[in-house]
This record gives structure tokens, C-alpha cells and sequence, in this order.
């Protein structure tokens, strides 16, 4: 009986944490465009493009670990764009 | 507190001119700092002693330093390699060393780092005045603008950065506080502005370029050219002006260097002072509310603390 | 009868996943439970994080269930049930199963990349690129498509129209209230649904908005759709995404149950004609056309994108692979099943409840129920009458429902509304995500442009543009259709197969060069991917024969267009897979 409450315990948490999951998703996709935005045009010096003045860089970059491995994992996956997008198209 | 600038191209004598300026502010009272932040240094030529990064003293009321912007370069870089080494725990691997090179080099850093040594020496609130031998300049104006346009995209990476930290919002609602996993370690990713420390960052540095930027532009702030009286000097000062107008920021005197002032000149010479009245006039005419003062052409240059305090009485103010 | 028909369905379905399917799994996939899935080896916690295999079985099938299983039954059916279901059975078991399973254990292979990456890997670039053509075409037909069948339906029935409005209504509020208030999340989620059966409910007492002009249904559609695509997601479409899975679980569960208690005989007749008239009223052959009616309950292309987007990054385990990928396209086909069980049985109820509009359009009711063949002739043509008034595909689906739900003591019009809300809850979903996603492929199609000329580059790929081109040619191709929209289905699922057959054909390569399998497994691919190139080859060229020339002029030339561009690249796609079959094409395992 014990057992039967266990998984049901672990059964909600999952679906629990599914329906979470859900819910936020594509605001998730988002953020990840957002923050990876972000890295881009502060360390646009990096890559030549138009930045800003190296001082806001020097102030930042000790915090930014987080917007630069999203912008690193995104130019990772560049070359297969459908792959981080098709996923959460809900066609059909 | 006043803040002197003294601009001019390379070798038309504004070292010269700053000096003797700080000697005669030291003479009459006010405490002085003269600083260069010119990388082609000869503050200490023209006072005669030996100086560096630190702050020596020269005369009564009067110090002076010649600030070296490579190794504040270097120095904030180290700095910043620290930082780093602390948070971000892949750094071996990343070959963070080759992003340093880049940035010793990247457009901007002389400039932060010429408007660092300004702002670091500004809030010496133990002097009266400081005077500054500026870089040539192309590079002044630059930094005298950089207040100005760093806000330009330091106000837009705050918007950018309220955006993020308003959709993590969004999420920490259903999800709870968000965490992520950034190379092994678990790090929170706040929505709250107090605490994400790129926002405190961008925020502090807002305030303290706004803080520059209106002292740039204030009466505490004396901005003065050194040039020649010349044709082409003349067209380059207005420009220069103009510049710095469409930053706010005035220009109040002109100094004449190295002015023809002679009895009987020869006639090569003759033609160079119809040019000079020339441009003195049109100065006069053209520039509103601008002081021309000109400064003959020395027999000597003058070197040491009398020889700069006599070219303050007799010719700068 | 019905509870016969859906309980053997479920026995033939888990019959062969536990035979078949594992066969699969062990000689054709060679699953592996101790090789570590992308969502271990890259794993980001953010895209690749293993999912709880019952959480991400519920989230893939989420993905993949729509309006699909319950269009395409709903217009095959003027075949008769039984070669419906054939297909949904058989077509499922031997092609559309076969084809999510591989492309996501490939997928899972291949360090959770898209399958069209994958194609590009196997068979050519130019396969990649073939693959993005196809699926901007799709984008576009399946618009046109959508839009047609919703605007049937809503057009018709006021009480679906105003469900479907005030539902969106409620996600808006549930997006403020998920996202901008620190509300508990159970809360939040009890007040969605709550205000979503709200809509059910006063859609059905008091149905208020009333369109009976398709023409504006169609602009309110193509509005609706380029908003949606533009304002922040968290505003609607997160949320109404959201509230979508409870309305497909609650939908699934309600129709099980009350198809199983229903105990009804069908009185639809089993089996009109070979060439019955199903698509655009012409004689349509069963075969090869019953791929361009019946696509997601059988077999569809979009599964393969679903399945190597995300859910091949959340695989917690390959042996898991089965259940996920496998499983859920056959409860899709459960779906299917009980889509034409509700029409079987219940189809001519709601018929006869039309008897008397009926005969004044000019058929013969009673015919219609003892001639099969008249059946066939005829049957489209009643379903989709504008004076009959029963609403297409999506019209004798959701009245049948209702009326099976009255079996279980649910009203019959507040069951055509729940039926009708769940079917246009996923149009409207599917219509915003493909405006979306046809955007995205325009931009990368449109690449090219820039060397030709910047300020043109600047202005086609601009997002707007974008966005309004695809929505509006979708839009022209409905309007201007004279409203046909199964030619436009035809179309999409055409278009849709397609897909499943580069899918397949990468699938086949994959298993043949990178798997090594050989033998009767290897057939066990092999021929149903031959089997389908085929099949959709010959329909494709019957549409353009049969079809494009009875649509009117206006289409004739962008459909007859579409259809011979895609007709050109899929031979170009057969000869790139034969040219990698026989060369060592570089693979990575």
C-alpha cells in the first residue's frame, strides 16, 4: 500500500512537473533568444560587429557565464535551425 | 573644484600650456593636480622632474603625474581576468587568454580607460583644480564624448536587460525560481533587478557616466584649445567646437602658440603675420563668446616652475 | 458494434507494438538501453533533459494529435468505414508507425538533430533543401486547408463559433493570470480549464456569435493568425497551447468512453465504391488517393519534424523510444478509429436529423442508406451542401459526437460543442504555429535573394511580409477555391506525405548504411518506403490531372503549380537516395 502511494506520490511530481514544463515552453524558447540577443550585442567586439564601447563589456562580462553559453549552444546548433524550433510547433 | 582640459595637436603646445596654467592656479592659492593623460608624455619635460603614475609633488600647492593608459589597460584587464577566474569555472578550457588579447586591442578601450583616469583624479575632492594634458585631439573629443554615447547603448542594453529579466519573471511564476546548469554548477537566474548583477552593473554605470557626462558639460568644466594661427587651424578649431557643441560641451578660450610677435619681421615672415591677423579677426568674428589669447613665440621653451609662471602672468591670463 | 470496433482496435494495436513494434526495436533500431541518449550525452538542461518517458509520451502525442486524425476520417469516410479504417489499421501499422518510430530513434542518433539534418547528411544537401521547400509549401497549403475546414464548420454552427471565441478569451486570461500573477500554478490551471468548459457551456446555451459569411470567417481566421504571431507568446498562444492539452485529454477520454459504451450498430454503410467521390466531388480511387485524405490518424510527415525537434532531445532512454514514438501514432490511430466509429454509428442520425433539408437539395435519403454506390456519389456532396447546412468534415464528425455523447445522458448540442471546440482549438493552433513557421522558412528561402539584391532581401525577409505573404496566399487559395477546401486538404496531405516519404527514405538509408540491417527487416522498411513514394507519386499525379483542372481558374495555376514543383523534386529526391544507396556516402553513427 505504502509502495502504491510512493509511485503515485512520484507519478504527480512528474506530471506536476511536466504540466509546468508545458506551460511555459515556448516562453522558455524565448528567454533563450532574448538572453542569447543580448550576449551577441555586448560582445560583438569578439566578432566584429557594431558594439558598444568596451567599458560596459569590462563591467558585465565577469556575470555573463549564463548569456554566453546560450549564445554559444545556439551558434553551435546554427547549422540545423529546425531542430531547436520545430519541436515546439504544435501542427498536425 | 574646477577641471581644466587643454586640447591641441601634437606639438603645438599644449603641455606648455597646461603647465604654466597649473603653476599659476598653485601660485595663487588653489590646490593643483596637473595630470597627462596624453600617451606621448612630456609634462615632466616641461616641469623639469621626473614623474609617474603616482602623484608627485612639485612646487607648493602644486602636484603633477603622467598617467600611463597601457598599464591602467593592462591593469583593468588583470583586473577583469580575476573576476572571471572566479566565476566562471570552465575557464582553462575556454582559452579565456585569446578574449584578453582581443579586448587589449578592441575599439574603445583607450578611451574607457583615458575617461577612467578622468573620473578617478575628478573625485580628488583635496584639490582646488586639475588640469589635464590631453591625448591629441581626435582621441580627446572622443573620450570628452564618451559619457554621452555610452549611455546611448548603456540605456538600451537596460531595456534589453529588463525584457530578460521580465519574461524569467514570467516563468519563475509557474516554474519557481529558475535555475540553470552553467557548466557543472548550479546557478540561480534572478527576475529581480536588485538582484541580477549585470542589471546592478548597467545601472551603476549609467549614473556614473550621467555624473560625467553633466560635469563635462557644466561650469565646473574649462575646456581650452592650444593652436596655431594659421588658416587651416582655424578651420579645424571651428570643427573641433562644433564637435564638442553637439556634446554639450563649451569650448571657452583659444590660445594662440607660438605666435608671431615681432618688431621688424623679415619678409618671408611677413606673410605669415597677415595670416595671423587674418585669423584672429575671423576667430573673433566667427566664434561667439570665445577668448583669444596669444602666446608669442618664445626664444626659449620654457622649462621649470619660474619659467611656466612667467609665461602664465605674462601671457595667460 | 462501436464498442467492438474500438476494443478490437485496441487489441490489434497493442498486439502488434508488443510483436512488431519490439521486432523493430530489437533487429531494426537494435535499441540499446545501456548507450546514453543526447538528452544525457549534451545535456543543457534546457533543450536536452531527459524526460520522464510517460511525460514526454504525453507531450510528443500533444504534438502530434490535432485536427488531423479527426479531418482526414471525417472526409474519408464517403469510402465507407471499413476501407477508412483499413487504412488507419494497416496504413498505420506497416508505414505511419514505422516512420515516427525510425525518424526519431535517427534523430536520437544523430545527437538529437532535425531529420531534415539528418537527410542532409545521408542523402545530399540538396535534400536539405528539398526537405525546407516542402515544408514552406505545406505551410501555406495547410492554411488554405485549415481555414477551409474551419470556416465550414463555424459558419454553420454558431454555438462551435462562439465556443471557439470565448475560449480564446480564456486564454488570454489565463496567460495574465499564469504569468503576471504569482498565483499557485494549480489554481491558475483549475481557473483555465474551468473557464474553458465556461465557453463549452455558453457556447452551447447561448451562442451569440453567429457568422454564417465564410468570406469573413476566413478574414477573422487570417487576423487571427497574424496576431497571434506577433504579440508575445506568453499573451495567447503559450496559454492557449496550454490549455489545449486538457481540452485533447479530456476529448480522448470522454470519446473512449462514451465510444465504448455507445453499443451502437453502424448504420453507415460499410463500403461504397472503389472511386467513390471524396475529394472535390470527383471520383476519387482508394488507391492511390486514400493517403491524400487520411494523413495524421495513418501517417504524416509533420510527425517526423515533431519527433526530431524536441522529443528526441527529451528521450530518457532508447528502449523508451518505442513506447514515445511508436506508441503515440498509434493512439493517434486509436483516435482515428473513434472518429469513424462515431460517424459509422451515428452518422446517419444525423442525417436523417437533416432529412427534410435533405430532399429539398435533392438527394434521396433513403437511397442514400440501402444504395452504397449512390452513397458514394453523393455523400461528399450532402456533407459539405451549404443549404443542408451539416458543416463538411468537421460537421458530421462533431454532430455524430454529439450525438454518441448523448448515449452517456451529455445533451446532444453541448457534445457538438465540446467535439466542435476540440477540433477548432487545434485548427486555430495549428493555423498561428504554421504562420509562424512558414515565416521562419520564407526568411531561409529567400536567403539567395541577397545576392541578387539587398533592399529586396531587406523587404522579403522582413517578418511581416513574411508572416502576411504566407497567411494570404492560404487565405487566396481558399477564397478564390470556391471553397474547396478538400482539394486544399488534398493538397496538404499530398504535401504532408511528402515529407513522410523523405522521412521514410532517410529513415531507409540510415538503416540500411549506418544500422547495417539487412534481410527481411531491412524489407520491412524498404518496401513500404517504396510503397509510399509511389503510392503519393501517382496520387499527386492523378490531383494534377483530376483535381487542379476542376478547381477554379484562379487556383488553377498556384495549386497546378505547387503540385508539378513538388512533383520535380520529389524525383530529384529519388535519385539523390539512389545515388547515395549505392555510394559509401560518409555516415555517422
Amino acid at each position: 500500500m505504502g509502495r502504491l502511494l510512493d509511485s503515485l506520490k512520484r507519478g504527480f511530481r512528474s506530471f506536476d512537473k511536466g504540466m509546468r514544463e508545458d506551460a511555459t515552453s515556448l516562453i522558455r524558447k524565448q528567454l533563450d533568444e532574448e538572453e542569447s540577443v543580448f550576449a551577441l550585442v555586448t560582445m560583438g567586439v569578439f566578432s566584429g560587429l557594431p558594439s558598444p564601447p568596451t567599458g560596459v563589456l569590462l563591467r558585465i562580462l565577469p556575470h555573463m557565464s549564463r548569456e554566453i553559453s546560450v549564445m554559444n549552444k545556439r551558434s553551435a546548433g546554427l547549422d540545423d535551425v529546425f531542430s531547436q524550433t520545430l519541436g515546439t510547433f504544435d501542427i498536425d | 573644484m574646477r577641471i581644466y582640459f587643454f586640447l591641441g595637436k601634437g606639438g603645438v603646445g599644449k603641455t606648455t600650456a597646461s603647465a604654466a596654467w597649473s603653476v599659476g592656479l598653485a601660485r595663487s592659492g588653489m590646490k593643483t593636480l596637473v595630470a597627462s593623460i596624453d600617451p606621448a608624455h612630456n609634462l615632466g619635460d616641461a616641469l623639469g622632474m621626473e614623474l609617474g603614475d603616482k602623484i608627485t609633488h612639485v612646487a607648493e600647492n602644486l602636484d603633477a603625474a603622467e598617467v600611463n593608459i597601457d598599464d591602467m589597460i593592462r591593469a583593468y584587464l588583470d583586473e577583469l581576468s580575476v573576476k572571471m577566474k572566479h566565476t566562471y569555472s570552465y575557464m582553462s578550457a575556454m582559452n579565456i587568454d585569446g578574449y584578453f588579447d582581443i579586448l587589449k586591442d578592441s575599439p574603445g578601450i583607450e578611451e574607457y580607460a583615458t575617461m577612467e583616469a578622468i573620473k578617478k583624479f575628478a573625485a580628488m575632492t583635496q584639490y582646488d583644480a586639475i588640469v589635464f594634458d590631453t591625448p591629441p585631439t581626435g582621441m580627446t573629443i572622443r573620450v570628452l564624448a564618451m559619457p554621452r554615447v555610452s549611455l546611448l547603448w548603456t540605456e538600451q542594453l537596460v531595456k534589453m536587460r529588463k525584457r530578460i529579466l521580465a519574461t524569467r519573471g514570467m516563468i519563475e511564476n509557474v516554474q519557481g525560481k529558475f535555475e540553470a546548469q552553467v557548466d557543472g554548477e548550479t546557478v540561480v537566474l534572478s527576475s529581480s533587478e536588485k538582484e541580477d548583477p549585470i542589471m546592478q552593473e548597467l545601472v551603476g554605470y549609467r549614473e556614473e557616466l550621467k555624473t560625467l557626462r553633466d560635469m563635462f558639460s557644466s561650469d565646473q568644466s574649462h575646456v581650452s584649445i592650444v593652436t596655431m594661427a594659421e588658416d587651416l587651424a582655424l578651420l579645424e578649431t571651428k570643427r573641433i567646437i562644433e564637435s564638442l557643441g553637439k556634446f554639450k560641451i563649451q569650448v571657452r578660450t583659444i590660445y594662440l602658440n607660438k605666435f608671431f610677435a615681432m618688431a621688424n619681421p623679415p619678409d618671408e615672415i611677413k606673410g605669415k603675420m597677415e595670416e595671423q591677423e587674418r585669423v584672429v579677426t575671423r576667430m573673433k568674428a566667427e566664434i561667439p563668446g570665445i577668448v583669444v589669447k596669444d602666446i608669442p613665440l618664445l626664444r626659449t621653451s620654457p622649462r621649470g616652475v619660474e619659467a611656466l609662471f612667467a609665461v602664465y602672468s605674462k601671457y595667460l591670463v | 458494434m462501436t464498442a467492438l470496433i474500438v476494443l478490437f482496435a485496441a487489441a490489434f494495436y497493442l498486439f502488434f507494438y508488443f510483436t512488431y513494434g519490439k521486432a523493430l526495436e530489437r533487429n531494426v533500431v537494435k535499441a540499446d538501453g545501456a548507450r546514453p541518449t543526447p538528452a544525457y550525452s549534451c545535456r543543457d538542461d534546457c533543450d536536452y533533459v531527459p524526460a520522464n518517458k510517460f511525460v514526454l509520451f504525453g507531450h510528443h502525442f500533444a504534438s502530434i494529435a490535432g485536427a488531423g486524425p479527426i479531418v482526414g476520417p471525417a472526409i474519408a469516410v464517403v469510402w465507407g468505414w471499413f476501407p477508412a479504417l483499413l487504412w488507419v489499421w494497416f496504413g498505420n501499422l506497416f508505414i505511419g508507425s514505422i516512420h515516427d518510430y525510425l525518424s526519431l530513434m535517427a534523430s536520437v542518433r544523430y545527437d538529437g538533430k532535425s531529420i531534415q539534418y539528418v537527410s542532409g547528411e545521408l542523402m545530399g544537401k540538396s535534400s536539405k533543401y528539398i526537405f525546407e521547400v516542402y515544408i514552406y509549401f505545406t505551410m501555406i497549403l495547410v492554411v488554405a486547408a485549415f481555414m477551409g475546414t474551419y470556416g465550414a464548420l463555424a459558419s454553420k454552427s454558431p454555438e462551435i463559433l462562439t465556443a471557439s471565441v470565448l475560449f480564446m478569451v480564456a486564454a488570454l486570461v489565463e496567460g495574465q493570470l499564469l504569468y503576471k500573477t504569482k498565483l499557485p500554478f494549480w489554481l491558475s490551471s483549475a481557473i483555465g480549464v474551468a473557464l474553458t468548459i465556461g465557453s463549452i457551456i455558453v457556447g452551447f446555451i447561448w451562442p451569440f456569435i453567429a457568422c454564417p459569411n465564410i468570406q469573413l470567417l476566413y478574414m477573422f481566421q487570417v487576423i487571427y493568425i497574424i496576431l497571434a504571431a506577433a504579440l508575445p507568446v506568453w499573451f495567447l498562444l503559450q496559454p492557449r497551447d496550454y490549455l489545449n492539452s486538457y481540452i485533447l485529454w479530456g476529448g480522448v477520454i470522454i470519446a473512449s468512453v462514451a465510444a465504448v459504451f455507445a453499443f451502437r450498430g453502424f448504420s453507415w454503410p460499410a463500403y461504397t465504391s472503389f472511386a467513390a467521390r471524396v475529394i472535390s466531388g470527383q471520383p476519387s480511387p482508394f488507391w492511390p488517393t486514400v493517403p491524400l485524405v487520411i494523413a495524421c490518424g495513418a501517417l504524416s510527415g509533420f510527425h517526423s519534424i515533431v519527433g526530431s525537434g524536441t522529443t528526441s532531445k527529451q528521450l530518457d532512454n532508447e528502449l523508451s523510444g518505442l513506447f514515445v514514438g511508436y506508441g503515440a501514432m498509434f493512439m493517434e490511430g486509436m483516435l482515428s478509429t473513434i472518429v469513424i466509429t462515431s460517424i459509422g454509428a451515428f452518422g446517419f442520425t444525423v442525417f436523417q436529423g437533416v432529412a427534410d433539408k435533405i430532399a429539398a437539395a435533392g438527394f434521396d435519403l433513403a437511397k442514400m442508406q440501402t444504395d452504397a454506390g449512390y452513397f458514394g456519389q453523393v455523400g461528399a456532396a450532402v456533407i459539405n451542401s451549404k443549404d443542408i447546412g451539416i458543416g463538411g468534415a468537421l460537421g458530421i464528425f462533431t454532430k455524430s459526437f454529439g450525438q454518441m455523447l448523448n448515449v452517456i445522458k451529455i445533451p446532444v448540442k453541448l457534445g457538438t460543442t465540446l467535439g466542435g471546440l476540440w477540433a477548432s482549438a487545434f485548427v486555430l493552433t495549428t493555423l498561428d504555429t504554421t504562420n509562424r513557421l512558414a515565416r521562419y522558412a520564407f526568411q531561409e528561402l529567400v536567403e539567395p535573394v541577397k545576392k541578387v539584391s539587398k533592399g529586396l532581401h531587406a523587404v522579403l525577409a522582413d517578418k511581416w511580409v513574411a508572416s502576411i505573404f504566407a497567411a494570404c496566399l492560404g487565405w487566396f487559395l481558399i477564397a478564390k477555391g470556391g471553397n474547396a477546401y478538400t482539394a486544399l486538404w488534398a493538397g496538404f496531405a499530398g504535401a504532408n506525405q511528402l515529407l513522410a516519404s523523405i522521412a521514410m527514405l532517410t529513415a531507409a538509408t540510415w538503416v540500411k548504411k549506418v544500422q547495417k540491417v539487412g534481410g527481411g527487416m531491412l524489407a520491412a522498411v524498404l518496401i513500404p518506403t517504396f510503397i509510399l513514394w509511389f503510392t503519393v507519386f501517382c496520387a499527386l499525379i492523378w490531383f494534377l490531372f483530376v483535381i487542379v483542372p476542376v478547381t477554379a481558374t484562379a487556383l488553377k495555376v498556384i495549386l497546378g503549380g505547387f503540385v508539378i514543383l513538388m512533383l520535380v523534386l520529389d524525383v530529384w529526391l529519388m535519385y539523390n537516395f539512389f545515388k547515395s544507396w549505392n555510394e559509401g556516402k560518409l555516415n555517422k553513427a
